[in-house]
């Protein structure tokens, strides 16, 4: 009960840190989360167009031209050839569709009339594109049949406004979601760091050759002594994730509720275990408390930029990817990553997150070797 | 007389030195055995040694009559300790690292507390208790050091040089502490590099050096060891040369500086020395301030035994 005590009384002294990092993961969570919210919703836009019609404004010219304004935004400008260029060349517009004379006369005699284009080859470029190629094609299928006009251009609009009811099966919220990414990605930096810093200190203090020294001739045997740090740490690990578990119910409310939320609580859980067996690492090789800070920037905030904590994973480098895969925050992140899309909940779907997590206590493994064989060699030294 | 500690044939091999060479010694129950030597004697060492902090080579080690063993619990909950370096938790206070190392051997929380406050009275930190280490001065710390390893009341103490580096006021209720310790009945084992404490605390001195003892036993028994009877001091003396290859040839002079109108006589033996001297000096006419004997310090002896040369 002593050694818990003393825990708890230099854990006390660690409570700037702590706070500290709880208020850079509240902050950046709700920053991120506002920031965030427009890039869910999606409004119209029509590719800007111009028409330069050497046609006469009748027939099937005139349909083409109907149709393609209706879909597109047609931009009204002079008719000069070099006005219309600098049109494109400024981005006022994404393409200038030119019908040549007898554009419709053309096509009813099936002679193939070419149609030309100018386009930035942009998405919204291509849209018109496919509209045109959609219209020209249809026509000439209707062709053959030795319709009138009239009859061609019926046919051609009944074809066009045929539409194709795509239903969206996805249920998914993919804002909750997003949310939850977005603060689970952000633990990674503050369960490292607080993780490492407060346990390093704690065991740099317990772990004071002199104070071990001391404990070593006491009475308490000093197997005993190790038990009972190894579970004071491993208690404030747990507690410290279940802190971050219960602001995560805080920030995102009843979504945390889902099967979502309770694989990010799961990684989240693996990873903090993690975090506390290389802090134990940490914490039997660092025995200067100056230079704890220096190494939490290396380990903790490295990682977090090199693994996708900071800048979406999507956006980096696949060089920087590529050395991310030797820390362990890359395997939290992305699974983190994988839930947010995850539709399904089988095997299948989820083996990549198990590969995750194992990959999580592999590394965990590897800290408590490292940590045995340092004791050991220390014990040697001694 | 009961012994304490048994230490029989004790050798400490590092890879190419022997720390501790064949050492052989008892510490009786009740006294203050002083363990003095030169830096890299093998002081620590063998502490480490019998504390079970080191394993050693050969050798037995016996406390309380128990052979001395890592997980000799019994025997380790009747020892304290205190180092050369401060052992305390920079984020505690005072009389929370007086009660945590107390705590490591007292389980029961209310004589826990009388324990603490007798520590705290014994080396006078009763105004610094809610002090934190970095609060308090190097005197201070001292003294919540030595709180610290000797608050569960243990019955075998190893001091460590527990006075380096603090003020003679310090030092003094150090000292006084001590000697209460071994009124209460404490057995203690003491290190340190001033004479004048071994001198004033010590019931018996064990002179170490390359890991073997060079002498034992009490001061007086030791002074009788060293090769010198009187030293002679002359101040404020002007002196020449030929006077004073005249002072040479006497017959029990063993050695005489001259430095800065001073005159230092070392005589191996004989009885008359100083009035003999003053006579000499007087048919001479050399003229002086103040001239004084003296018996030969612990100092004299342990130099003179452990040598003169620098020590790393």
């Amino acid at each position: 009960m002593t050694i818990f005590k003393t825990f708890l009384k230099v854990l006390n002294k660690c409570k700037a840190p702590i706070l500290l990092y709880t208020v850079i993961l509240i902050f950046f969570t709700s920053f991120n989360m506002k920031t965030n919210e427009n890039t869910m919703s999606f409004s119209p836009s029509k590719p800007k167009i111009i028409i330069v019609n050497k046609d006469e404004f009748v027939g099937v010219t005139k349909d083409l031209i109907t149709y393609l304004s209706t879909h597109c935004e047609v931009v009204e400008i002079e008719n000069i050839e070099e006005k219309r260029n600098d049109a494109l060349f400024y981005r006022s517009v994404n393409f200038i569709v030119e019908i040549p004379q007898n554009f419709h006369k053309d096509l009813l005699s099936k002679k193939n009339p070419t149609i030309s284009i100018k386009s930035l080859h942009d998405y919204a470029s291509s849209l018109v594109n496919r509209m045109l190629e959609r219209y020209l094609n249809i026509a000439n299928s209707y062709l053959n049949l030795e319709l009138t006009e009239e009859e061609l251009i019926g046919k051609i609009n009944e074809t066009l406004t045929t539409e194709v009811k795509v239903e969206i099966k996805s249920e998914l919220d993919t804002e909750s979601l997003n949310k939850m990414a977005l603060y689970f990605n952000f633990t990674n930096y503050c369960i490292l760091a607080g993780t490492i810093y407060v346990l390093c200190l704690i065991l740099s203090s317990f772990k004071n050759k002199s104070i071990q020294k001391r404990t070593i001739i006491s009475s308490i045997p000093y197997k005993k002594y190790n038990r009972i740090l190894l579970f004071s740490n491993s208690l404030f690990a747990f507690l410290f994730w279940l802190f971050y578990i219960l602001l995560s119910l805080v920030l995102i409310g009843k979504n945390m509720f889902t099967m979502h939320g309770l694989f990010y609580i799961l990684n989240s859980f693996v990873f903090t275990f993690c975090a506390l067996t290389l802090s134990f690492l940490l914490g039997n090789i660092v025995t200067n408390k100056n230079a704890l800070n220096g190494i939490i920037n290396v380990i903790a905030l490295g990682s977090s930029f090199l693994c996708g904590t900071f800048v979406p994973m999507e956006w980096l480098p696949n060089s920087v990817l590529f050395i991310a895969h030797v820390l362990p925050s890359y395997y939290f992140i992305k699974t983190n990553e994988i839930l947010k899309t995850l539709e399904v909940f089988d095997f299948e779907s989820l083996k990549p997150i198990f590969l995750n997590m194992g990959v999580l206590l592999l590394f965990a493994l590897g800290f408590v070797i490292g940590t045995n064989i340092l004791s050991k060699k220390k014990q040697k030294l001694a | 007389m009961k012994n304490c500690i048994e230490v029989k044939n004790l050798v400490k091999e590092y890879k190419n030195v022997r720390a501790v060479d064949d050492l052989t010694f008892e510490v009786h129950e009740g006294e203050i055995l002083g363990l003095l030597g030169p830096n890299g004697s093998g002081k620590t060492t063998t502490i480490n040694c019998i504390l079970s902090l080191l394993k050693f080579s050969k050798g037995k080690i016996k406390i309380f009559g128990k052979n001395m063993e890592p997980n000799a619990y019994d025997i380790k909950k009747d020892i304290g300790v205190v180092f050369q370096e401060v052992a305390v938790f920079e984020e505690l206070n005072v009389y929370d690292n007086i009660d945590y190392f107390c705590g490591l051997y007292i389980k029961d929380k209310t004589k826990r507390k009388v324990y603490i406050k007798e520590a705290i009275n014994l080396v006078g930190l009763e105004n610094y208790q809610k002090f934190l280490p970095k609060q308090l001065s190097g005197g201070l710390l001292r003294r919540l050091n030595i709180a610290c390893g000797i608050a569960h009341k243990p019955k075998l103490i190893f001091l460590d040089e527990p006075t380096v580096a603090v003020d003679p006021q310090s030092r003094n209720n150090i000292l006084d502490g001590i000697k209460k310790l071994k009124e209460d009945g404490a057995t203690i084992v003491y290190t340190t590099h001033y004479m004048e404490e071994v001198e004033i605390l010590c019931d018996r001195i064990i002179i170490l050096d390359k890991g073997r003892v060079l002498a034992s036993g009490t001061t007086d028994e030791l002074k009788k060891l060293a090769n010198i009877e009187e030293k002679v001091t002359i101040e404020g003396v002007e002196i020449s040369s030929t006077i004073l290859e005249e002072i040479k040839q006497f017959k029990n002079v063993d050695e005489i500086l001259y430095k800065d109108n001073i005159l230092f006589i070392t005589y191996k033996k004989g009885k008359n020395n100083l009035s003999e001297l003053m006579d000499f000096l007087k048919t001479k006419k050399v003229v002086y301030n103040k001239i004084f004997s003296e018996r030969p310090t612990l100092n004299d002896v342990f130099l003179e035994l452990t040598g003169k040369e620098l020590r790393d």
